[in-house]
């Protein structure tokens, strides 16, 4: 289940980095400055999630709380529809130049869900670390699997699902996802310090 | 409940691979990004020019027999626009010819005039030569576009000609000014960036027209696939009447509008181009374009309306059109 979860999560971000540009597109264009924005913007995003994440499983990682690290994003994808054209638009009124508008507008709308989506790849290190025997082989394959399901979520997002629907309804469709997912982990209720318990 | 991490990662490796590969293969099949290459023409191209720009990779070609500079972008068969070396004031593209058509739609003297995408300026150039006077504003996002069509295509900066390295969109959106016509010839590659495309966007181009304005496109669409057949529903969406006009020796298609409701037939696109003609005395004829004229009427074609939040356009350009 936790590895099914860092797969979608890796897709996921990686998703809503492609269908972002086509939200910033209709104000910004497409120029590199968009691009460079959109990238670095979710890099700092994840690399501020990686850090707090890592901080905050070590004080009593359980699925119930990686639950709520998945709800957040899922909230915010779902009300994508209610902000997103609203501050994109309101960020191209305040004409701040050809450079930080679109940062700005990146900053905005997709800083804080590319955190969440970044913890979840510490915190759930921390839950499946159970035995230190075998730390790397865990770590190994959990980074493995989150970049696996970037590549998927690139793919198939800008090969194939922007043909099928349309952009809010996709990253609506992401929430969905990401709300569904917080079910079963709620349901788990399993933590590392429990496991170790049984095993003594 | 502990489960093996190395026993679980095979298998997502086998679900990871095997769905990459089914949107990869469908996207091969139907012809990728590229237009198949043709075989290479007999004469030898000269590339005289190359750069890895911001957007895209340019290349600059002549082939000495035929006379003829050709500008294009990213590696491939296609030519984004062109001169006759000796000529320069020539039109040697059939769509550049053809847009001028735009004009037996317009009821007044053009004052302002606008392309968005400006390539090799050609056409800004041309019009230039006819309409001294006239204010043309050319919108085009790649800086180097911009200097290649002053080194190598003989385009210059005039009093009334003006380039503004932009986002076509961003730039209409920000400007106050209107004009008379409107040229939308803006390219990436094969296909039109898909924020210029939009219902959205042809709102926004319809607050930058005069009353009795004039818009042309430029489409380029390959056995008219399905993003020709959603170009002209969004089209219709957001005007009143569409005007065609089919290129006989390429894939091109001009489209061309208007906000007024007054639908202008056959006839009258010919009396108006010959009016021009004579007034003008272009070294294209005119009224000859107009035997190209067809007008939209709405069938029950399936392609979808273009929207900002929907237009997969460039991989509807390798859709049949049901």
């Amino acid at each position: 289940m936790i590895y099914f979860i860092v797969f979608i999560c890796g897709a996921i971000v990686m998703s809503y980095e492609i269908l972002g540009s086509r939200v910033l597109a209709p104000n910004f264009g497409s120029s590199v400055f968009v691009w460079g924005s959109l990238i670095s913007v979710f890099l700092a995003g994840l690399s501020a999630g990686y850090y707090f994440g890592g901080k905050v499983a070590d004080i009593r990682a359980s699925t119930r709380k990686l639950a709520l690290i998945v709800l957040i994003p899922g909230i915010m994808f779902v009300s994508f529809p209610l902000y997103g054209y609203v501050i994109s638009d309101w960020v191209f009124d305040m004409e701040l130049g050809i450079r930080m508008s679109p940062l700005v507008a990146s900053m905005i709308l997709f800083f804080i869900p590319s955190v969440f989506l970044g913890m979840v790849s510490p915190y759930t290190v921390k839950l499946m670390m159970c035995s230190l025997h075998t730390s790397g082989a865990t770590v190994g394959s959990l980074y493995a699997l989150s970049t696996m399901g970037s590549i998927v979520g690139t793919l198939l997002t800008s090969f194939y699902l922007i043909t099928i629907a349309g952009v809010q309804k996709l990253i609506m469709a992401q929430g969905i996802i990401l709300i569904a997912l917080t079910i079963p982990l709620f349901l788990m209720n399993a933590s590392c310090a429990v496991e170790n318990k049984k095993e003594q | 409940m502990k489960i093996s991490a190395l026993k679980v990662l095979p298998l997502f490796f086998f679900i990871s691979v095997s769905l990459l590969f089914m949107p990869a293969a469908h996207a091969i099949g139907t012809g990728g990004d590229l237009p198949r290459p043709k075989k290479l023409p007999p004469e030898i191209e000269d590339v005289i020019y190359e750069k890895n720009s911001l957007y895209q990779f340019i290349k600059i070609t002549e082939s000495k027999r035929r006379g003829e500079r050709y500008i294009q972008n990213t590696n491939r068969m296609l030519k984004q626009g062109g001169v006759y070396i000796n000529e320069p004031d020539k039109l040697l593209f059939e769509y550049t010819r053809l847009s001028f058509i735009g004009l037996a739609f317009l009821e007044q003297e053009p004052k302002d005039a606008l392309f968005i995408g400006m390539g090799a300026g050609v056409m800004p150039r041309y019009f230039h030569k006819y309409y001294p006077d006239t204010n043309i504003d050319s919108v085009e996002i790649d800086p180097d576009v911009y200097d290649v069509a002053k080194k190598y295509f003989f385009y210059k900066d005039e009093k009334t000609m003006k380039v503004y390295i932009k986002d076509g969109r961003v730039f209409m959106k920000k400007s106050k000014k209107k004009y008379d016509i409107i040229f939308l010839d803006a390219y990436q590659g094969g296909h039109i960036p898909f924020h210029l495309t939009t219902r959205e966007f042809f709102q926004v181009v319809k607050k930058r027209l005069k009353p009795g304005g004039v818009i042309v496109a430029n489409i380029l669409a390959e056995d008219r696939n399905r993003f020709y057949y959603s170009m002209m529903k969004t089209y219709k969406k957001e005007f009143p009447h569409l005007y065609m006009f089919e290129g006989f020796a390429s894939d091109n298609y001009i489209f061309v509008t208007r906000v007024e409701d007054t639908k202008i037939d056959k006839f009258t696109v010919w009396q108006n181009a010959s009016k021009l003609q004579d007034e003008k005395k272009f070294d294209i004829y005119l009224p000859e374009m107009s035997n190209a004229y067809s007008y939209y009427s709405e069938d029950d074609n399936k392609a979808e309306i273009l929207t900002d939040d929907f237009a997969p356009v460039n991989l509807y350009k390798h859709m049949s059109a049901d």
